[in-house]
């Protein structure tokens, strides 16, 4: 369990970090969401101390971070930034290996979880293991560079705009394999973001932040369904909102008895996509399968419209 | 596949060793530029003595001149240091307005004749490129790169001794190789404040209206000036290869 | 740029004691302790060195002291650049004055061979006191209007010093007094070679620079045999001009006539021209590939011909890059046609190396110190042109 205990952070006369106080469970992912000077940034770096804070601790299962020395601290914290940082003068494997051997690992266990990293973030290691970061395509630098913040196993990760600089359709799949690790790995994610999408998308619990101030932390779906004041509203977008909340509920959740015409829709897939599919292929209602593929009945767009309707 | 340039270098290298091996080998060559019946080739002095000499002088300064700069450099670069900053680009600015030549004559008053003036003002000309170019490298590290090296847990020696003087590496390595070059010529010119060099040779030239010597003298330090700047562009060419950047090319 | 602080610690406040500010004031403390001039009884005499109080008289004494101390305590307490510039400028004022005064107190009625020149004493409270100065100009980022009227403001108190005859019993003078117009001449051959080679390399430079630019396939081997060209050190390149130029001058006709000799300026100057060739050319390319290709394909696509795009889009934005060259040529034309003077090219070298063979520490400032001072005012003036040229295109 991690705690970020009324942190503030001034720069000159301006507080940057204003007073936050929260609470983050072990082995979920958090997602801190904001405008740019909002302070998320700030906030993320005073958890491993990469900013000390004007007032207020950190404290991780119970210690107070301020207390060790901050290097060692660092070495239990995994950390990747939207411009990866990663080693220009070092081969991929070296960038990845860089933790555990700074923590001192032999040299063959350092071996065998560079490859388990490699696999695990489909990079080819006969390929890239000796390859150098620039003759890397982007989403594979970003790849390794969270695989490099996991390298030493570190029970808490931060993330700034890991996924800021790659395009869309590598976003989306970025994402969704980040999502998929963290449920293997059990790992604490703590993630800063401007894009409420994302932040929906990944987070068990968001924390939207404006001015340095913490203005709301709770799951997404109370996040949309009650916005704690007009400036976390403005965020979300009234535009967007119902379609963000489409995205927390699945089809599965949605279907009744029944049959339906045309292609079948996954039952894990998210009532966002689901409505999609319908709409696109101008149908009022579609079979639903499970994972076997084997029909489980059917959805339709009443039901799915009436799931985007706000919570009372 | 060796390039054509590493071929015509070689060839100069071994044809520089041939000569100073066996100058009087290459007396009938050089005869056609003395009149009088001078001798053609440098009889005051070993050839080979001098270039090592010359050679010993210039390596001695600049290698101190770049222990103390890196450590000047790295020190300004530093929390520490950071008041010293400002002023000391400016310095580095002003000296290298300084003729090479003012700086070895203002040394002789100081330090007398002989080699310690000479390698004195090696020493002070040759601290400002490498403080420079190593000041320049760096501050101009990517900061997401250096951000990344204090956040994985390196201590500040860690991320100083691992990233950023690997990184900074081929700016250093050119600065040093500017240094070598104005000392080289430097030292050439240090025979007039009794310094034993290759100078010599070009300066007995002058003195007996001898235009082998001058020649000879002139093309010894001129080939190893230019053997010498080329070993170092390519290690700094290495050097920056392993960080996917190309080293610039100041002027 | 890194910002260190951030990325390492949280940034270090600023320390309570200014650490230049104690390494200056030692120094100062040390100008105290040493020598401040040194009295030969003659030319060649060995000299001795006098402390403060005793090379000047009480008054006088003690009001160098005065500014030097009161330099001293502001170095260390006082954090305004304005009032650290006022006092280190008054602290150099109070040395220069000071020594001028030393000469004219020791010189003995009766010796005029007797030479009083500044001691170790007086270098080491320069130094300091300059870098008082320098630290307090740079803290102030005075634009480059600012530092030129600066330099003029310098110059001009130079010259008053020395018009006023505030000088006038150092050595250095004296032996200045004794072949003025030797200097005169010797000046004007430095400045007319530095500047004359610096005009060729434009002149011949530039436009190979436009070409090395223009034509890629010329480019790299240009910049190779120059590159080579820049590596050969000057004595050497001065030696191996000295056989075909000697040459030319006795077998082509007329070339003897209009001044090419084997020895001289001619081999000076060719030398000079060919090591301003490089940066010239060097920083025409950089220059030039500089320019933004969104701007360079307007252009192109408003209709400009090639010659108008070149003269009147690229070249002025290229400006500031080829002026740095002009720069770095003319700053290192000055400090080259010192060396000229070992084959009878003449200009202040000629002082220079006849006070090495005469160990004659005069004689070598005499020669060391005009073209250092010529050289450090070229690189403030052009630095400021640059400047002022480059606002408002980036």
């Amino acid at each position: 369990m991690i705690e970020l205990s009324h942190l503030t952070k001034v720069y000159g006369d301006i507080p940057v970090v204003n007073d936050v106080h929260m609470e983050i469970e072990s082995g979920t992912i958090t997602v801190i969401v904001g405008t740019s000077g909002s302070g998320k940034s700030t906030l993320l770096r005073m958890v491993n101390r990469l900013i000390e804070p004007t007032e207020g601790r950190v404290f991780i299962e119970g210690n107070d971070v301020s207390m060790m020395p901050a290097h060692e601290l660092r070495r239990s914290i995994g950390y990747a930034i939207q411009n990866h940082g990663l080693f220009p003068h070092w081969t991929v494997a070296r960038n990845i290996a860089t933790v555990p051997m700074l923590l001192g690992w032999d040299r063959k266990k350092v071996a065998a979880r560079v490859e388990e990293l490699m696999e695990l973030f489909q990079l080819d290691h006969a390929q890239f293991a000796g390859r150098y970061p620039h003759e890397l395509s982007g989403g594979q630098q970003q790849r390794v560079g969270v695989a490099r913040a996991l390298a030493a196993k570190p029970a808490l990760l931060l993330m700034d705009e890991p996924f800021g600089a790659l395009d869309p359709i590598i976003r989306a799949k970025a994402q969704t394999d980040l999502k998929a690790i963290q449920r293997r790995t059990g790992t604490t994610i703590l993630l800063v973001t401007h894009d409420m999408a994302e932040a929906v998308h990944l987070g068990d619990r968001i924390a939207v932040m404006d001015g340095g101030r913490l203005k709301q932390y709770a799951p997404a779906a109370d996040i949309l369904a009650r916005p704690a004041d007009a400036f976390v509203d403005d965020l979300i977008g009234s535009l967007d909102r119902p379609f963000h909340y489409l995205t927390l509920g699945t089809v599965g959740a949605a279907v009744e008895p029944g049959e339906a015409d045309g292609a079948p829709l996954a039952a894990d897939a998210s009532l966002y996509e689901g409505l999609g599919a319908l709409l696109w292929s101008g149908r009022k209602t579609a079979p639903v399968v499970d994972a076997a593929g084997a029909p489980i009945g059917r959805v339709s767009l009443d039901s799915i419209a009436g799931r985007a309707a706000r919570p009372r | 596949m060796i390039r054509p340039g590493t071929i015509l270098r070689l060839i100069v290298f071994l044809a520089l060793i041939a000569f100073l091996a066996a100058p009087d080998r290459f007396a009938g060559l050089l005869a056609p530029l003395t009149n009088n019946g001078a001798p053609p080739i440098y009889n005051q002095g070993s050839l080979i003595d001098l270039t090592l000499s010359h050679l010993f002088t210039v390596a001695v300064s600049t290698l101190a001149a770049a222990v103390v700069a890196v450590g000047l450099a790295i020190f300004v670069t530093r929390p520490a240091g950071a008041e010293f900053l400002a002023l000391s680009r400016a310095v580095v600015n002003i000296g290298q307005t300084f003729p090479p030549v003012a700086v070895l004559a203002l040394s002789v008053p100081a330090m007398g004749f002989g080699e310690a003036p000479t390698r004195m003002a090696l020493f002070l000309y040759g601290l400002l490129p490498i403080f420079e170019n190593t000041l320049v490298g760096l501050s101009t590290l990517p900061p997401a790169v250096v951000e990344a090296a204090s956040a994985m847990g390196m201590t500040n020696r860690q991320r100083l001794l691992k990233v950023e003087l690997p990184l900074a590496m081929p700016l250093i390595v050119e600065g040093i190789r500017l240094s070598a070059v104005i000392g080289l010529a430097t030292a050439t010119i240090g025979s007039t404040v009794a310094a034993k060099g290759l100078g010599e040779v070009i300066v007995a030239g002058l003195l007996s209206n001898n235009l082998a010597f001058i020649v000879q003298g002139g093309v010894i330090t001129g080939v190893l000036a230019v053997l010498i700047s080329d070993g170092f562009q390519a290690v700094a060419r290495q050097a920056a290869k392993r960080r996917g950047a190309r080293p610039q090319t100041e002027t | 740029m890194t910002t260190l602080s951030d990325a390492g610690t949280d940034g270090a406040a600023a320390p309570r004691v200014d650490r230049l500010g104690v390494v200056i004031a030692i120094l100062v403390a040390v100008t105290l302790a040493l020598p401040f001039a040194t009295f030969r009884a003659t030319r060649i005499a060995s000299g001795t060195g006098l402390r403060l109080f005793d090379a000047l008289p009480p008054m006088e004494a003690a009001a160098v002291t005065a500014v030097l101390i009161a330099a001293l305590v502001t170095a260390v307490a006082s954090r305004s650049p304005v009032f650290r510039l006022v006092l280190g400028a008054l602290a150099i004022g109070a040395l220069a004055l000071g020594v001028g005064a030393a000469g004219t107190h020791l010189t003995p009625t009766d010796n005029p061979y007797a030479r009083i020149a500044p001691a170790s004493g007086f270098w080491v409270g320069v130094f300091a006191t300059a870098m008082l100065v320098t630290d307090a100009m740079v803290r102030l980022k005075l634009g480059p209007v600012g530092r030129l009227v600066a330099l003029v403001a310098t110059a001009a108190l130079i010259v008053a010093l020395l018009a006023s005859g505030a000088w006038s019993h150092l050595s250095l003078i004296a032996e200045y007094r004794n072949r003025a117009d030797v200097f005169w001449r010797e000046a004007i051959n430095h400045v007319v070679l530095a500047a004359g080679s610096l005009a060729a390399a434009v002149a011949i430079g530039l436009p190979l620079g436009v070409l090395a630019y223009q034509v890629r396939a010329v480019r790299d081997p240009m910049i190779n045999v120059l590159n080579i060209i820049q590596t050969i050190p000057s004595m050497a390149l001065f030696g191996i001009l000295i056989a075909p130029l000697g040459w030319i001058a006795a077998n082509v006709p007329g070339a003897h006539a209009i001044g090419i000799r084997g020895i001289g300026t001619a081999p000076a100057f060719l030398a000079l021209f060919l090591y301003s060739l490089l940066p010239m050319v060097a920083n025409t390319v950089v220059g030039l590939t500089g320019v933004s290709r969104a701007v360079v394909d307007a252009a192109r696509g408003m209709g400009f011909t090639d010659r108008q795009r070149l003269l009147q889009v690229e070249m002025p934005l290229a400006l500031p890059v080829v002026l740095t060259g002009i720069r770095i040529v003319l700053v290192q034309n000055i400090g080259l046609a010192t060396v000229a003077a070992l084959i009878g090219g003449g200009g202040f070298g000629v002082f220079l190396f006849q006070g090495l063979g005469q160990t004659a520490t005069d004689l070598i400032l005499l020669g060391a110190l005009p073209p250092v001072a010529l050289a450090f005012a070229a690189a403030v003036v052009l630095d400021a042109v640059i400047e002022i040229s480059g606002k408002g295109k980036a």
